[in-house]
This record gives C-alpha cells, sequence and structure tokens, in this order.
C-alpha cells in the first residue's frame, strides 16, 4: 500500500483513492502539483467475454486525465517483463479504437522521478 | 572556452550534440522564427535556469526586433497535493499585454510545466503565444495541448548535462550538450 495520502486539489473522482503502490501516490502528486485534473482509476475496459456475456478479461487504467482526454497505466516491473501488460493495452486499442492510452514503463517512471526528485522508495 | 579536460565528474558522457551542431539548428530556428514574426516585436519569454544559453544563442541568431524577459518557477519538491501547486517564484518584469510571446524553453517532455505557463501567461492575453524548445520528447506527453511551434531536436529518452543543462548545478557551461551516464 502506498504512504498517507494528501488532500489533493486537482482530483476529480470521489473517495479517498487508495493507490495500489507509492509510484502511483508520486505520481498523483507530481499532477496535481501542476494542475492537471486527474482520476483514479475511473473507469474499468472489458476486454474479453466468454460465449455467456462474462467478463473475464478486463483492464482498469490507473489514471483518467479528463483534460487530456488520456488513461495512463503505470508499471514498475522491468521492461523485459511488460508482456502482459503490453498486451492488454494493445487489446484495449483493438477493443476501443478512441480510448486514447498510454502506458508508463520503469523507466519513464525513473526518469520522471529523476526530472522532478520524486521520493519512490516503497 | 570549456574543454573536456577540465571535467572531473565520469557521469559527464560522450558527446550527443556538438556546439557547431547546435549551433546551425539555432541558427535555421531564428530564421524560421524570423519569418513568421517580421514586424510584430516579439517578447521571448525564457525559463530560468536552463534554458539561458539557449536563448543566449536564439536571440543572437535573430534578424528581428525583439525583447526578452525571464520567469522562473517554484521547482517540485516531492510534496505535491495538500494544496502545493507549482508557481512563479520569479514573474516577467514586462506586460505581454497585447503582445506576442514566444516561450523558449529547455526540453519538453510530458508538457506539463509548459502546459501551467502556457495557461498562465494566457490569463495575461497576449495578441498570441507560442514555444520554441531546443530539445523536444514528444514519446513521452502527458499533455498535448501546448503551444510548440518550433522543436530543436527531437531527442532519445536521455539524460543531458551542458549547453544550459546542469548535473547538481555544474557544467551548464560546457558548450555541446552530452549524455550523462547514471551513476552509481
Amino acid at each position: 500500500m502506498a504512504g498517507k495520502v494528501p488532500d489533493f486539489q486537482a482530483y476529480q473522482g470521489q473517495g479517498e483513492p487508495r493507490f495500489a503502490n507509492d509510484v502511483e501516490l508520486e505520481c498523483a502528486k507530481l499532477l496535481d502539483y501542476y494542475g492537471i485534473p486527474w482520476a483514479y482509476e475511473p473507469h474499468t475496459f472489458v476486454l474479453e467475454q466468454d460465449a455467456d456475456g462474462r467478463v473475464i478479461e478486463a483492464f482498469t487504467p490507473d489514471f483518467y486525465l479528463p483534460e487530456q482526454n488520456l488513461y495512463l497505466e503505470l508499471t514498475v516491473m522491468k521492461q523485459s517483463l511488460v508482456t502482459r501488460k503490453n498486451r492488454k493495452l494493445r487489446k484495449l486499442r483493438e477493443r476501443y479504437p478512441d480510448v486514447n492510452a498510454k502506458l508508463f514503463y520503469r523507466r519513464d517512471i525513473e526518469r520522471l522521478a529523476q526530472r522532478y526528485r520524486l521520493d519512490l522508495a516503497s | 572556452m570549456v574543454t573536456p579536460r577540465s571535467l572531473t565528474d565520469e557521469r559527464v558522457g560522450e558527446i550527443y550534440l556538438s556546439r557547431e551542431e547546435i549551433q546551425a539548428r539555432v541558427e535555421e530556428l531564428g530564421a524560421e522564427i524570423a519569418t513568421d514574426y517580421e514586424g510584430l516585436e516579439p517578447i521571448l519569454v525564457a525559463s530560468l535556469k536552463t534554458a539561458i544559453v539557449f536563448v543566449a544563442d536564439l536571440s543572437r541568431a535573430l534578424p528581428i526586433v525583439h525583447n526578452l524577459d525571464f520567469i522562473a518557477l517554484a521547482p517540485y519538491d516531492g510534496n505535491g497535493g495538500s494544496g502545493r501547486q507549482v508557481r512563479l517564484l520569479k514573474d516577467l518584469s514586462m506586460s505581454i499585454n497585447r503582445r506576442h510571446v514566444l516561450l523558449v524553453e529547455d526540453i519538453v517532455d510530458t508538457g506539463m510545466t509548459l502546459n501551467y505557463v502556457a495557461k498562465t501567461l494566457l490569463l495575461r492575453e497576449p495578441a498570441s503565444l507560442a514555444a520554441v524548445t531546443l530539445l523536444d520528447r514528444p514519446y513521452r506527453r502527458l499533455v498535448e495541448d501546448i503551444p510548440v511551434r518550433y522543436v530543436g531536436f527531437t531527442v532519445p529518452d536521455e539524460f543531458f548535462v551542458g549547453y544550459g543543462f546542469d548535473l547538481d548545478e555544474r557544467y551548464r557551461n560546457l558548450p555541446d550538450l552530452r549524455l550523462l551516464e547514471p551513476g552509481d
């Protein structure tokens, strides 16, 4: 679980967001600092259903930036281990071509951390 | 002239863009901007500190009448949220109302900083507002609605030092843009 959740100003959701890890928390703090409106896991996209219509695969991106109409998924896994997430993102784009989604890899997050001096120790 | 002999930090790596390559591109940008802003007397607004070397060169490569001004943003200290938001540490000294403003950036990646600066300055109702950036990482963009009109170089996902970019506040004066190697 992530550390203490601050009182966000640019948060667009309802209820206190429950971040899965400190990387998500730091990303939220950074978006908030720059006044970029954001929501946390507001939508779940169905990727696959069985013959009876039961959902067998779904994808809930971590963040949604409404002004950008952009979904953002963060992964702290190494580049070589993100095949599953890449596959999900590919399926999302195939099934919902109008949805704009971006995956930020560990390397991207490390770059952000260096540039903005984020505390990602968790 | 600073030479590599004066470098003592092993993290300062190979040259990525030589001073000659940068100068040639800056002159192209200057010519392009001069064509677009002929007779408009634009204000070049640079963010301190990294962009100072670029704006100094760009200004001298701009063969039209123009003004210079500077802003400084409070750096992110890792404590976002709880009402802590980016703010100007140093504001413009000139009015930009009904003036043509060209923001001069060292690098644009997520677009969050430029988005804040553009939104803030647009409240002052300039005649126009656009941006020129020395370096661009468009593939890392989170905010797309930013006014980048001129790009010096699209660069890979590396860190740089020299030509205004610092390493612990050092080496901004290096004339070439060098790769910053990861430390221990």
